[in-house]
């Protein structure tokens, strides 16, 4: 009866097992879950609450009042808010879009192509993942100010569009899980190098794009980027909510309600993602 | 075999057309090549878009920072001008500044004792996320919160330190809370020698921090094992093969290259988290201290070492990393 309420399907082991394996799950949820908690329970609590010592974790008379503050200083900005939103949007679905079907593209040529220079490529690919970017930020700045990018949106996308953690990310999955005589079959049957990619390798790699859909968001979302950004209609979201708390110890209540309106968006994109993820175990693969 | 000729022939007729036109001039054209030829001329265009961007947004902004790291950065009237001084600023860092040696000794250790944890917990926590249970997605948003919060702007809003100290806060409250005292008095009955104990604490009390450094590391598992094809499990289960052979003959093989990749990823991460304390000490050097050319010879020298390390563990984990042909 128990087991029935657990598991969506046939179980398959004890029910001393079912049980460890949820105490695991809720433990880990526990530690990971904590943080995001407390910012929450931060933004629905009043100012006294906010500041009362020693501190208290949970909220006791929850208000709105840090929201409707937000909006407050929302709406009197300079620019109208609906513009720092669209830079954000845009920025983060081109960048996202691009480095995905780039990274993919070359991923497919090093995992399954023999050229000259491919492995040297691909160490190099792995050598500049450990680059620091405090170390590289001010040459990236001459590149990007001598190509004349500097506030415009292709200073953040076109760099975004490189970055070589998807590349070696995708490359990983490919070498993992397309067989060679898959790509030979499709060959065979006439497929050209192009609906290869697009139809046989990115398929069955399918889980591995959308992790990186993810992982691309995330990074773009919550940047700042006002190293190149200087017109302040181009400027992102996190720019002006980086204004707004910037008031100091009496924005704190809203500061935690920022955190809340940034951290929603990649929550409800990893929601959606993942819901496309779940069953596309049984669609690929060699029969 | 049948299922992917399928796939093939169901591709929609127009865009078979397409293809074949796009195929048979250009075979007659390249005449000339050898089938290996045409494979890397494809390969070269297929990469090409991709490198390029990288030559100039990651290669470039290397060799010069290398660069810099021999020379003395002046300001100058209308720019900046390059003395070169050799190994000045390496010298400089290594045995001029104070700080420098304990702080890189420190973060390599403290990377040494993560890394294979942060590894572990993510494997078993996607194998477990992995399995149908309700509240599946649940669990694996829960588990990808922590990704949401110590990245981005959590980070970079100057309320970073409030806020990350809030976390902090939470965090070793709750791991004093739930395992603390019960775990010590535990480890002091078991009469260990003294080192063992104190690196178990070490890893019990870093829990809170691999919990949530391996968010990610989650993500890419889990798409690891649903990328598996699932005829290789019907197989090996019409061959009577039990759960735990199943993983080790199936799961694990297919997984190593994913496992390698996360080993790559945790090392770098580990390494260029802003939270790291070299990395911040190397851009207060680099903007607000010693100089951008003490800075950033400092930072080729933990390149230099990151390097070596994810060379060494690369080599290591590589032997027993299964590939595809």
């Amino acid at each position: 009866m128990i087991r029935r309420l657990i598991w969506s399907q046939k179980p398959t082991r004890s029910l001393g097992g079912d049980l460890a394996v949820l105490l695991f799950i809720a433990a880990g949820a526990a530690f990971s879950s904590l943080p995001l908690v407390y910012v929450v329970c931060n933004a629905f609590k009043p100012m006294n609450e906010l500041f009362v010592y020693p501190p208290q974790f949970f909220v006791r008379n929850p208000t709105l009042d840090n929201f409707l503050d937000l909006f407050v200083l929302m709406s009197e900005s300079w620019i109208p808010f609906s513009r720092y939103v669209l830079n954000t949007v845009v920025i983060t679905l081109m960048g996202t879009a691009g480095h995905v079907i780039l990274a993919s593209m070359a991923a497919y040529a090093l995992s399954k192509h023999r050229f000259v220079g491919s492995k040297l490529l691909f160490s190099l690919v792995i050598l500049s993942l450990m680059f620091a970017r405090q170390v590289t930020a001010i040459p990236n700045y001459l590149i990007v100010s001598r190509l004349g990018w500097v506030d415009t949106y292709w200073a953040i996308i076109l760099p975004a569009w490189a970055m070589s953690l998807g590349l070696f990310l995708m490359k990983q999955f490919m070498d993992a899980m397309i067989h060679d005589s898959l790509l030979e079959a499709a060959r065979i049957e006439g497929a050209s190098e192009w609906a290869l990619f697009w139809h046989v390798v990115m398929p069955n790699v399918r889980p591995g794009w959308l992790t990186l859909i993810i992982l691309s968001f995330q990074a773009l979302w919550g940047e700042t980027h006002g190293q190149y950004i200087y017109s302040e209609q181009l400027k992102t979201l996190p720019y002006a909510l980086d204004q707004v708390i910037a008031g100091g110890i009496a924005r704190a209540g809203v500061g935690a309600a920022v955190g809340v309106m940034v951290m929603i968006v990649p929550i409800i994109v990893f929601v959606v993602n993942q819901s496309k993820v779940i069953d596309t175990m049984g669609a690929s693969g060699i029969k | 075999m049948n299922a992917l000729r399928r796939r093939v022939r169901g591709l929609t007729p127009a865009l078979k057309r397409r293809t074949r036109r796009l195929t048979f001039p250009l075979k007659r054209r390249s005449r000339g090549l050898t089938l290996a030829q045409q494979k890397a001329m494809t390969g070269y265009l297929f990469s090409a878009p991709f490198i390029l961007g990288f030559i100039f947004f990651f290669l470039a902004p290397f060799l010069q920072a290398i660069a810099f790291s021999l020379n003395n950065l002046v300001i100058v009237a209308g720019g900046y001008e390059l003395v070169y001084n050799g190994w000045e600023n390496f010298r400089y860092a290594l045995f001029v500044d104070a700080e420098f040696v304990r702080v890189f000794v420190e973060t390599l250790v403290k990377m040494v004792v993560e890394v294979p944890s942060i590894i572990f917990f993510s494997f078993f926590s996607a194998l477990l996320l992995n399995q149908r249970f309700r509240g599946r997605l649940l669990a694996r948003i829960i588990f990808f919160l922590p990704v949401v919060m110590t990245s981005g702007v959590i980070l970079t809003m100057e309320t970073g330190d409030y806020m990350s100290q809030l976390l902090e806060q939470t965090n070793t409250s709750a791991a004093s809370v739930l395992v603390g005292p019960l775990l010590y008095s535990f480890l002091m009955q078991l009469k260990m020698p003294r080192e063992i104990l104190v690196y178990v604490i070490t890893v019990v009390e870093h829990i809170p921090e691999v919990i949530r450094a391996s968010g990610i590391q989650i993500l890419i598992f889990l798409a690891g094992l649903q990328s598996i094809p699932t005829a290789l499990y019907e197989a090996s289960r019409v061959e009577g093969a039990s759960a735990w052979q199943t993983f080790w003959m199936i799961t694990m093989p297919m997984m190593s290259p994913i496992v390698l990749a996360n080993v790559v990823y945790s090392i770098i991460d580990s390494f260029l988290s802003p939270a790291n304390a070299l990395v911040m000490y190397i851009r207060d050097t680099a903007f607000a201290g010693a100089g951008f050319g003490i800075g950033t010879a400092m930072g080729v020298m933990y390149f230099a070492a990151v390097t070596i390390v994810l060379a060494i563990v690369v080599w290591i984990v590589s032997r027993w990393v299964f590939y595809q042909e």
